[in-house]
């Protein structure tokens, strides 16, 4: 038990981090083909990775422990949030995954990259802190209603139990799931920072939220926050890919079971990162204050769901 | 042996007030030693509310009687233990706070009227807490009220604080009268004053004497819109003050809200749909009004009015919970606010007194002049940050512990048999997450203005770090926060309490070994870092001027809430030429309204005035007239017995 607990621990944290890179690049290389380019290969960023470990850190004189300490904090906080969503098979413990838990370790984690763009009291990161927060305080009843709704049509708050009963179940038996879909591809479009919220190509003032947030930092910390990025960004990918598409995912740790399940994450990953660099392509950036009404649009699809679930 | 510990501690409270004002003056020992007392004293009642809340035990004694409906009597049982336990815990680290920060303050003989002010404050809180009836009740309450309002008046010189105190007098007379309304109402049909069961009053009534007992306690305690004198008060107060009051003085209020719902009272389903929407929108309200909000103490007492709201949403839940028979739900709620008033106690306590630290340091509470403080005062800065982080109900702190508990309860709604509710209740908790999330983003304004980056005033420059005294107060709640959040599931389950909650301890173990190895990979390179400076677009020294401040960092957050705030822009400029072309001056300002102080405050105080001016011309009169005013008076009190007996 104990030792089936530690093992998906392990395993699951390390495949996050793991595949995060990849889904990264995958996103940039749709979208280059979309524009007609070859886009970087595939492995990029791998090698980014690598290459940021290696260089040297630089602090800016005026920056305090805050800046020091945000990356290790950003990437603890995530990867005990990736603990929460099961990718390389389902735990037979009960109650390690609360829903609300999840979303406030990435909350914790935003909390302080937003100070530790602050820290240096360079312009950009204050910038990059202030827009990040505001928008993350108006994502949040858009999330929150999501996951209420998740929770009320699955009759779970436990992220691995809503995945037992979506695969389980079909996405015939759970119609309304289409439309929490709509809502939390949303959510999942501003968290990950991605067009048309945020550009994570450029580094343009007008454009960068997340970017400008971490602007200052240098060498291995930078990693360390772009690899937080990416596990994020996995995460949440599959927190929906699973409950809508959960076919592939171990129920129990044999080897077998957990080499499919891999396997199978990692087409839906590639699946939906092709989706995901699909529709950015599609959109352009939308102004900072005309973003509250995109994200009306998913908390429409969520209170819908609940009005629904309310009526059946 | 609870009773001694009890009376011991009350006694050690008048003690206190005894010898800071007959010590000796010039030395301050009769101060610290009346602090002393004071710690003393919270630290018997600390034990004697533990030894209560393990055993079980109610406990009723009555030490004074002035006829036998009215007398002092005192009930200990688990809800009065659990917020005596509150009250004097945050006492006693405010006590040692005090010991260093009073002594930058005001005048030597002022600062002894302070402390013996505060200990009687402490004394009549716990005294509220443990009544046994309306009478005591109100007796002490209002001993709390004036006896805070005379610490709020410390500094009566300023016109500020003059202002503030009037506003704190007028509300908390009203409070006053609307629970001397409630306590009356409810003799009226039951025949005595003790705060017992109630249960046989016919809805109308009892619905009539919640609302009494509503507005009286919710203006105390700063719900929105009876909120107005808060922010005043606690920005004029001295630091420790502020902590006092918006700790736990404001939770006395909650403590007779519990009280009255669940001994008194029975409550019914509207009562709870009533506390759910002004919670609400307390709690959304109060911290958007946060975000605007540039004074640091000002600031952190409207993050007061929103984790109140938190409270009163967590006892609304309750009561609609509690209708539905849904038990599970219901205990979610209930639990969920009354540890909620005990985590917001500690964390708004902590974060007061290090902003009285920091404005002790930079002689200003204006925000937007400090900054660069966590390199000059940087224990200050981490516990402050620790606070921060509490009250942004971030993992694994204890504000998050007590926020989940709501959020548990919340999405549990659909168990709810009627539709009507379930969309409120689904609606209400968009707005909850919605003040959660703003909460963090005030705290980072908060904590990066005051903290990061260059220090935007010489004062800021020059700061201090705090006295040790001033560092072990707070110090002692932040270890507080983080253990009542860590083993949150823990604690409960060990009181007894089966609720599907979320373990913190685990994720936390993971956060922290994560965190750990981390920390030894990139060890090496960490210690090669270089300091130098980073790019800033081609300028070549990054100065104060070039910061984000406090105003442009919720500059995005108030434009999108703009229909909230209604502020008015206005921009104008003087050319050289009449071409308009170059530029001489200009003068830009933004006017917001405020809605409940111009739509609410001001047009009740003018008709206040209005009939205060009718009736003042009417006294204008000879004797005789007066005579006949005093003969209609009686004839109206004896048709009122007449019909009343």
């Amino acid at each position: 038990m104990i030792l089936n607990t530690v093992l998906y621990l392990l395993l699951n944290t390390i495949f996050v981090v793991a595949i995060s890179p990849l889904a990264m690049t995958l996103i940039k290389k749709v979208k280059a083909y979309t524009q007609g380019r070859v886009g970087p290969p595939l492995l990029q960023g791998y090698y980014n990775l690598f290459k940021l470990f290696k260089k040297e850190i630089v602090y800016s004189p005026n920056s305090s422990f805050i800046m020091r300490l945000a990356p290790y904090l950003n990437i603890g906080f995530l990867l005990a949030a990736s603990v929460m969503v099961p990718v390389v098979f389902l735990p037979q413990v009960s109650g390690i995954g609360n829903i609300i838990l999840f979303l406030y370790l990435m909350v914790t984690a935003k909390f302080f990259m937003a100070l530790a763009g602050l820290d240096a009291g360079s312009t950009f990161g204050g910038m990059g802190s202030s827009r990040e927060m505001s928008l993350s305080a108006i994502i949040e009843p858009v999330t929150i209603t999501s996951v209420a709704a998740l929770a009320f049509v699955l009759k779970s708050t436990d992220i691995p139990e809503m995945f037992a009963t979506t695969l389980n179940g079909s996405l015939a038996q759970y119609p309304t799931l289409i439309l929490v879909a709509f809502s939390l591809f949303i959510v999942i479009i501003v968290e990950t920072a991605r067009v048309p919220v945020d550009n994570p190509e450029t580094h343009l003032e007008l454009t960068m939220i997340h970017e400008a947030m971490i602007l200052e930092q240098t060498g291995p910390k930078l990693a360390l926050m772009e690899l937080s990025q990416g596990v994020k960004q996995t995460i949440l990918m599959a927190l929906l890919i699973n409950i809508v598409w959960p076919v592939g995912l171990a129920s129990n740790a044999g080897i077998v079971p957990i080499a499919v399940s891999m396997a199978s994450f990692a087409a839906k990953v590639l699946t939906f990162s092709i989706v995901v660099g699909v529709f950015e392509s599609m959109m352009a950036k939308i102004r900072l204050f005309r973003l509250p009404s995109f994200f009306m649009l998913a908390l429409f699809f969520s209170f819908a769901t609940i009005v629904f679930e309310l009526l059946a | 042996m609870i009773e001694g510990l009890f009376l011991g501690g009350g006694a050690a409270m008048v003690l206190a007030a005894l010898t800071s004002v007959t010590g000796s003056r010039e030395r301050g020992s009769g101060r610290r030693f009346a602090l002393g007392l004071v710690m003393a004293g919270a630290l018997a009642w600390i034990a004697a509310s533990i030894v209560i809340l393990a055993d079980d035990s109610d406990l009723t004694f009555r030490i004074y009687s002035l006829t036998p409906q009215l007398g002092i009597a005192f009930h200990l049982d688990r809800l009065a233990a659990f917020f005596i336990l509150i009250v004097s815990s945050v006492a006693a680290c405010v006590a040692i706070y005090s010991l260093k920060y009073i002594e930058h303050t005001g005048s030597q003989a002022r600062r002894d009227m302070s402390v013996a002010a505060m200990s009687v404050f402490i004394l009549s809180m716990v005294l509220v807490v443990a009544s046994a009836n309306f009478f005591g009740f109100i007796f002490f309450w209002e001993l709390m009220s004036l006896s805070s309002l005379f610490l709020v008046m410390f500094d009566r010189e300023k016109a500020e604080t003059v202002k503030a105190g009037i506003y704190y007098l007028v509300m908390t007379q009203f409070s006053t009268l609307f629970l001397l309304l409630g306590a009356l109402l409810l003799h009226r049909y039951t025949g005595s004053f003790d705060i017992a069961s109630a249960g046989g009053l016919t809805l109308s009534t009892a619905g009539i004497i919640f609302i009494a007992f509503f507005i009286g306690f919710g203006t105390k305690a700063g719900i929105i819109p009876f909120h107005k004198w808060l922010p005043f008060a606690h920005a004029a107060a001295p630091s420790n003050i502020s902590a006092l009051m918006s700790g736990v003085m404001i939770k006395v209020a909650i403590y007779g809200l519990i009280r009255v719902l669940l001994d008194v009272l029975s409550p019914d389903l509207w009562w709870g749909t009533l506390l759910l929407v002004f919670g609400t929108v307390s709690a959304v309200l109060g911290v958007i009004y946060a975000l605007k909000e540039h004074d640091l103490k000002k600031l952190l007492a409207f993050h007061s009015i929103e984790n109140i709201g938190i409270i009163v949403i967590g006892l609304g839940l309750w009561v609609i919970f509690s209708h539905y028979s849904l038990n599970t739900l219901a205990d979610l709620s209930l639990f969920g606010a009354l540890f909620h008033t005990l985590n917001h106690a500690i964390f708004k306590s902590l974060l007061f007194m290090t902003a009285g630290s920091v404005v002790a340091a930079t002689h200003t509470r204006n925000i937007e002049e400090m900054g660069g403080l966590v390199k000059t005062m940087p224990v200050t800065a981490a516990i402050f940050l620790i606070g921060s982080a509490a009250i942004s109900a971030l993992p694994p702190l204890n504000g998050f512990a007590s926020e989940v508990m709501l959020f548990q309860a919340y999405l549990g709604a659909f168990q709810v048999p009627s539709p009507l509710t379930a969309v409120l209740l689904f609606t209400a908790l968009a707005g909850f997450a919605l003040m959660s999330a703003l909460a963090a983003a005030c705290f980072v304004k908060a904590f990066g203005a005051v903290f990061l980056a260059l220090p935007r005033s010489r004062e800021a420059e020059h700061a201090r770090e705090a006295p040790r005294a001033m560092l072990v107060g707070p110090g002692i709640l932040a270890a507080a926060c983080i253990i009542l959040g860590v083993f949150s599931y823990q604690i409960l389950r060990a009181i007894g309490l089966d609720l599907p909650l979320p373990n913190v301890l685990p994720v936390s173990l993971i956060a922290a070994a994560v965190f750990w190895l981390a920390v030894l990979a990139l060890r090496r390179s960490e210690a090669k870092a270089r300091v130098s400076e980073t790019w800033g677009c081609g300028i070549h020294t990054q100065t104060s001027k070039m910061e984000y401040t406090a105003s442009g960092f919720s500059e995005p957050i108030i434009t999108i809430f703009s229909p909230i705030f209604r502020t008015r822009k206005t921009g104008k400029r003087e050319f050289f030429d009449k071409d308009k072309a170059i530029v001489s001056g200009g003068s830009g300002e933004v006017h917001t309204l405020q809605f409940f102080e111009e739509r609410i405050y001001l047009p009740t105080a003018l008709f206040v005035k209005r009939i205060a001016s009718f009736i003042s011309r009417l006294h204008n009169v000879d004797l005789d007239a007066n005579v006949m005013y005093v003969f209609a008076v009686v004839v109206v009190i004896l048709l009122a017995v007449g019909q009343l007996l």
